[in-house]
């Protein structure tokens, strides 16, 4: 039997994926998390007068330890299978790839586990980040 | 390749359940209730149901045939090296148990008195070594399927018992080419439809001269993948053909494809098969024979499947 003959009976076998559900869903809850953060950015923005990009960076401080304490609590991963993409995508995902890694690897020791482990997921993005970021920079200075 | 074995019975068997994602609908000799087992790392967790399951089972073997799905065999490894049984490892993913006691049989007929077979998977274990981190809860399709957490021993000898070994195939690896790491079920319906093609031409046996066909953990989509590519390639329709992994947890079929793991395949033929009134069972064990880093080179996986003919005397 070829491969695509195979396929073919894999396809109409296997149960379709609801793609729009899931797209819809991410794109909602994506907004809704960020309407929430905008609020709270604007709300300790007035409270403690600070500058825009301040508030900011301790929007995202608050983030990431909510999303690490709640991985560390087991509930993040019921949060992420309900709301997808929606909260993984964002630097809530990024922590919480980190802590899950971290967490899977405790045992293993400091070192040999957390340490080498804690970025097994999320290497990746901060390597290309700083490579794209290079690249852009590269860009904008020397040719444009 | 089919072999027959002649007066070989499986004696006993002794069943552990750990904590699983999905209500079990059969029931075990022993439960475990937490994820961890009161250990601090889930390779530990997965050895404490497999030293359940060998203390259960509280018989003297000749030699121990183990099997799990672990790096280099871990859990089985480190659990026998806490007994002073003579120990062979095993490792056909999920048709461990099914090539297990066809190496017992086979050492039973060359002259052993009895040989103990045991399994285990644990559902933490498996997603780490081979999917995500365990609290990473990544998006599952629903073609997925979903590692039962247990342990399971048997006893196989010569003493005469109400399970007669018979014919067994051992299975050769198929390729077609297919990649999927997330839809099992579809790589392993080839090789099963292989393995059962195989096993009744060696035999000169219909499909129908089975009461039941009890397949591994193919999930309910890979089954009806092999029926589809038993009538299309091998022209064999009918048959009572039943998964292990679709019959094992209740309340699934939303979420994942059913239940995976050495263990589904023993589990359901003593909790199942046994309890109904099948004499004539065809066990079809069937494994991905991927590794972590097979999958991330992108190479195609290759599955096998072994299948054990057995007669259940009442």
């Amino acid at each position: 039997m070829k491969l695509e003959e195979y396929k073919e009976i894999v396809d109409k076998c296997s149960k379709k994926e609801n793609k729009i559900k899931n797209i819809l869903i991410s794109f909602l809850s994506g907004g809704l998390f960020g309407l929430l953060g905008e609020i709270f950015r604007k709300y300790i923005q007035r409270l403690f007068s600070i500058s825009n990009s301040e508030s900011y960076m301790y929007v995202f401080i608050v983030i990431v330890f909510i999303a690490s304490l709640l991985t560390g609590l087991g509930v993040f991963d019921n949060i992420a299978s309900f709301f997808k993409c929606g909260v993984i995508v964002p630097s809530s995902g990024f922590a919480h790839a980190m802590s899950a890694s971290g967490l899977d690897h405790k045992r293993e020791g400091l070192v040999n586990g957390i340490g080498s482990n804690i970025f097994k997921m999320t290497g990746s993005i901060i390597l290309f980040s700083i490579v794209s970021a290079f690249v852009f920079v590269f860009i904008k200075v020397v040719i444009l | 390749m089919s072999i027959l074995f002649k007066d070989i019975y499986i004696n006993d068997h002794y069943s552990v359940l750990g904590k699983n994602m999905f209500n079990v609908r059969f029931k075990a000799n022993e439960y475990t209730n937490s994820f961890y087992n009161g250990k601090k790392s889930i390779e530990e967790a997965e050895e404490v149901l497999l030293v359940k399951a060998i203390d259960g089972i509280n018989k003297k073997v000749d030699v121990c045939i183990s099997s799990d799905l672990t790096d280099q065999l871990t859990a089985s490894s480190y659990s026998l090296s806490k007994y002073n049984y003579p120990y062979i490892g095993v490792y056909s993913a999920c048709s461990s148990f099914v090539s297990g006691l066809i190496v017992a049989s086979s050492l039973i007929n060359s002259g052993l008195r009895s040989a103990m077979v045991c399994v285990c998977s644990h559902t933490l274990s498996s997603e780490k070594q081979y999917r995500f981190p365990i609290e990473y809860g990544p998006y599952r399709r629903k073609v997925s399927t979903t590692t039962l957490s247990g342990a399971l021993s048997s006893i196989v000898s010569k003493e005469k018992g109400n399970i007669r070994i018979e014919y067994a195939t051992i299975g050769t690896p198929v390729d077609i080419g297919y990649s999927d790491i997330n839809n099992f079920g579809a790589i392993m319906a080839m090789s099963c439809a292989k393995t059962i093609y195989e096993h009744l031409k060696d035999t000169k046996r219909s499909i129908n001269y089975y009461d039941i066909i009890l397949t591994g953990d193919l999930g309910i989509y890979g089954l009806s993948i092999l029926k589809g590519v038993l009538s299309k390639e091998y022209k064999i329709s009918g048959g009572n053909l039943v998964d292990a992994g679709s019959i094992i947890y209740e309340n699934f079929e939303s979420k994942t494809a059913g239940a995976s793991g050495p263990v589904c395949l023993p589990f359901a033929f003593f909790n199942y098969v046994l309890n109904s009134k099948y004499k004539r069972v065809l066990l079809v064990g069937s494994g991905s024979l991927h590794s972590k880093k097979s999958s991330l080179i992108k190479n195609s996986i290759p599955s096998i499947s072994h299948a054990l003919s057995v007669e259940v005397i009442k």
